[in-house]
């Protein structure tokens, strides 16, 4: 058994991202549709909070949108208990204010940037003001509002131990601390989906050519310490959170190949779609092998790789997908 | 050129679930958009049996470079190249089907070393790159990387930059080190290596999502030798600049702790700071201060022995999910640095 949050808009399975901007007011409500009182919650965004809403009962919450990033809205009720087993989903955040002093367009509001994430966004395209030579192409291209936009992914990773969906179906309670005690999970997914059908998930692998940036807003449910590695070009670490759930933009802006995400997490990394550095200069654009390029994502602690106890590697893992370089692009 | 040739590999075929996980393509082609190498390499599959503390002995596989003399190592022969090099890295599968990936190389997919967006290798294969980053990387097999990886299939793969070996880039400009220690800390669960090699791939549960290490390596090295081991131990002289990389080879958190300040430079294969990553800076890590890695992660560190002494080392290995010290608080492996005057 899982649970899921459901809109009346979308009642499918995944629970519906929410596109909202910084600044306005938001009310949301929420039916508890369960036989077990249920909560509602956003780490990060004061007043977003439902401590309990009982089986059949519709309550509300009405708070001001905090600054632009990522955000889980869950249910806080035995934390991480209901949590992991379904309840949770992603709220975006359009900064109020998204550009940089130089004008160009970030993820985050002129009061949270740095100059860490302000170097990234403000080098990326031929025409940037930073380092117009380093990512040819275009700078990253904010799509907020935008329910299915082509620049940016988002990727929530969770974890399965059947033994409590089980308990879950028959009724039975589910004490928090031996959840996490005695949790041994046999399923890792990406988008509720793990393996080959992760990796053939439209709405979760990037696609695109050489020079068109996306933002990956990646986000942990599950209990494990995930430590993603991406293939093909690496990844610049651009936000995390605070204690209070706050979204907090890097100062120092690390380029890596693999991150860590602790259960919980939100962080978003850009994936700057560049030409892959180390395909010799004499073979690129390559000759031979045929475009697209595709190269997987996948968790590094590698039990995540699995599903049933084997199967590799339809665990936690997808791929994205560079279609043709720069000259190719129409 | 090459005779380019995909078929029977998932760049020419299509991807099914079948071929995704439990039988995925497997073939020695041609590398395509082949050039005229500056350096070449061969590894190939190799297994022996590790003695443990206590006298366990478990089989570990790693990679033995066939051209050297002293080529069975474990971690594998560490792959050392200058950037800017056409580097072939022949892969000799000679037991099942293996892959080399080339982890922190951004190659064409063909040349990634993963089965289900390119092929397995049941022979040979010459896997063509250009390391154009100094830094630290590392090589392993990406089939039935689960167990695989766990099994020891892995080695360095060291970048120097254009002034070779001895040099590092602190944002962006060359410093001269007198010393290099690289540490890999890993963790063992003897029962993971009891299984075949293709053990789960096709449906059966045979636990790898059940992970309880009961030994611990740095570098290959259990922790019972690991203070005295000349593989792992670092003896330098006052006034020396040491240049440490630690590759995080664990299933799970590995807390690092070092006696002497070090400062971060490159992570992952990419410099911090200079006039070609402004987003970043090189960061200090006090002495005796706690960092975390997980699996895969690179930290390059500078560390200035100023001050005579012994100064330790410690790893802590942490399950994944629980955070708390693996084997009942035994999962610990500890060396040193010794300055001489
Ligand atoms: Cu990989
Ligand atoms: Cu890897």
């Amino acid at each position: 058994m899982l649970f899921y949050f459901a809109s009346d808009a979308d009642g499918g399975f995944a629970a519906p991202t929410l596109r909202v901007t910084q600044g306005d007011q938001l009310t949301v409500h929420v039916t508890n549709g369960a036989s077990e009182p249920h909560g509602f919650s956003i780490p990060g965004a004061a007043g977003a909070t439902i401590p309990s809403i009982a089986p059949g009962e519709t309550l509300s919450a009405t708070f001001t949108i905090p600054n632009g990033g990522s955000y889980f809205y869950l249910d806080p009720v035995n934390h991480p208990v209901f949590q992991v087993l379904g309840l949770h989903g992603v709220m975006v955040v359009a900064p109020a204010e998204p550009t940089t002093p130089a004008g160009v367009i970030t993820p985050y509001s002129r009061d949270r940037q740095t100059l860490g994430a302000n170097a990234v966004f403000e080098s990326l395209g031929t025409n940037s003001p930073q380092m117009p030579d380093k990512f040819p192409g275009d700078p990253w291209i904010a799509e907020f509002g935008n329910p299915a936009p082509k620049h940016e992914r988002i990727w929530v990773f969770n974890s399965i131990d059947p033994k409590f969906n089980l308990m879950a179906e028959l009724g039975q309670p589910i004490d928090s601390t031996e959840f996490v005690e005695t949790n041994l999970p046999r399923y890792f997914t990406l988008n509720g989906l793990s393996g080959f059908d992760a990796s053939f998930d439209e709405r979760t692998i990037p696609k695109g050519f050489e020079g068109e940036p996306s933002l990956l807003r990646v986000l942990n449910a599950g209990l494990p310490t995930f430590s993603p590695h991406i293939h093909g070009n690496h990844i610049f670490e651009l936000s995390t959170t605070n204690a209070t759930g706050e979204v907090v933009v890097n100062e120092n802006v690390i380029e890596r190949d693999t991150w860590t995400m602790a259960p919980g997490d939100r962080k978003d990394v850009l994936l700057p779609f560049d030409r892959p550095s180390d395909i010799p200069d004499a073979a690129w654009p390559p000759f031979e092998e045929p475009f697209p390029l595709k190269y997987p994502m996948h968790c590094h602690q590698e039990i995540s790789q699995t599903a049933g106890g084997g199967n590799y590697p339809q665990g936690l893992i997808t791929d994205w997908e560079l279609e043709g370089p720069l000259s190719a692009r129409s | 050129m090459s005779d380019a040739d995909f078929d029977g590999t998932s760049v020419g075929e299509p991807v099914g679930f079948d071929e995704f996980g439990c039988n995925p393509y497997a073939k020695n082609p041609d590398t395509p958009d082949f050039l005229k190498p500056d350096v070449e390499n061969t590894r190939q599959f190799y297994g022996f049996d590790l003695d443990l503390p206590g006298g366990e002995e478990i089989e570990i596989w790693s990679f033995r470079d066939p051209d050297a003399r002293k080529g069975k190592t474990w971690p594998g022969p560490a792959i050392r190249v200058t950037a800017g090099q056409i580097v072939h890295t022949k892969v000799k599968a000679n037991k099942g089907t293996h892959t080399i990936h080339l982890h922190g190389m951004d190659p064409t997919t063909f040349n990634d070393g993963v089965g289900h967006t390119s092929f397995e290798v049941n022979g040979n294969y010459i896997y063509q790159y250009q390391p154009m980053n100094p830094g630290t990387y590392f090589y392993h097999c990406h089939k039935n990387t689960t167990l695989h990886f766990e099994m020891g299939m892995y080695g360095l793969l060291l970048v120097d930059p254009v002034e070779g070996p001895g040099y590092a880039l602190r944002a962006g400009v060359p410093v001269k080190y007198d010393v290099e220690a690289n540490w890999v800390p890993d963790d063992l669960d003897p029962v993971w290596h009891e299984l075949h090699h293709n053990a789960g791939l096709c449906g059966e549960d045979v636990g790898l999502n059940d992970f309880n290490p009961k030994y611990f390596v740095i570098s290959g090295v259990p922790n019972n030798r690991t203070m005295k081991s000349r593989k792992v131990r670092v003896d330098a002289t006052l006034g020396d600049k040491i240049l440490v990389r630690v590759l995080a080879a664990a299933y799970g958190v590995t807390q690092v702790k070092i006696g002497l300040d070090a400062e971060v430079i490159n992570v992952d294969g990419r410099v911090l700071g200079g006039p070609l990553a402004p987003w970043s800076q090189p960061f200090t890590i006090p002495a005796d201060e706690t960092f975390e890695l997980t699996g895969a992660q690179r930290y390059d560190m500078l560390i200035d022995a100023n001050e005579v002494g012994d100064f330790n080392v410690k790893f802590t290995f942490l399950d994944w999910i629980r955070r708390q010290v693996q084997a009942n608080g035994a999962g610990v492996a500890e060396t040193r640095i010794r300055v001489k005057a």
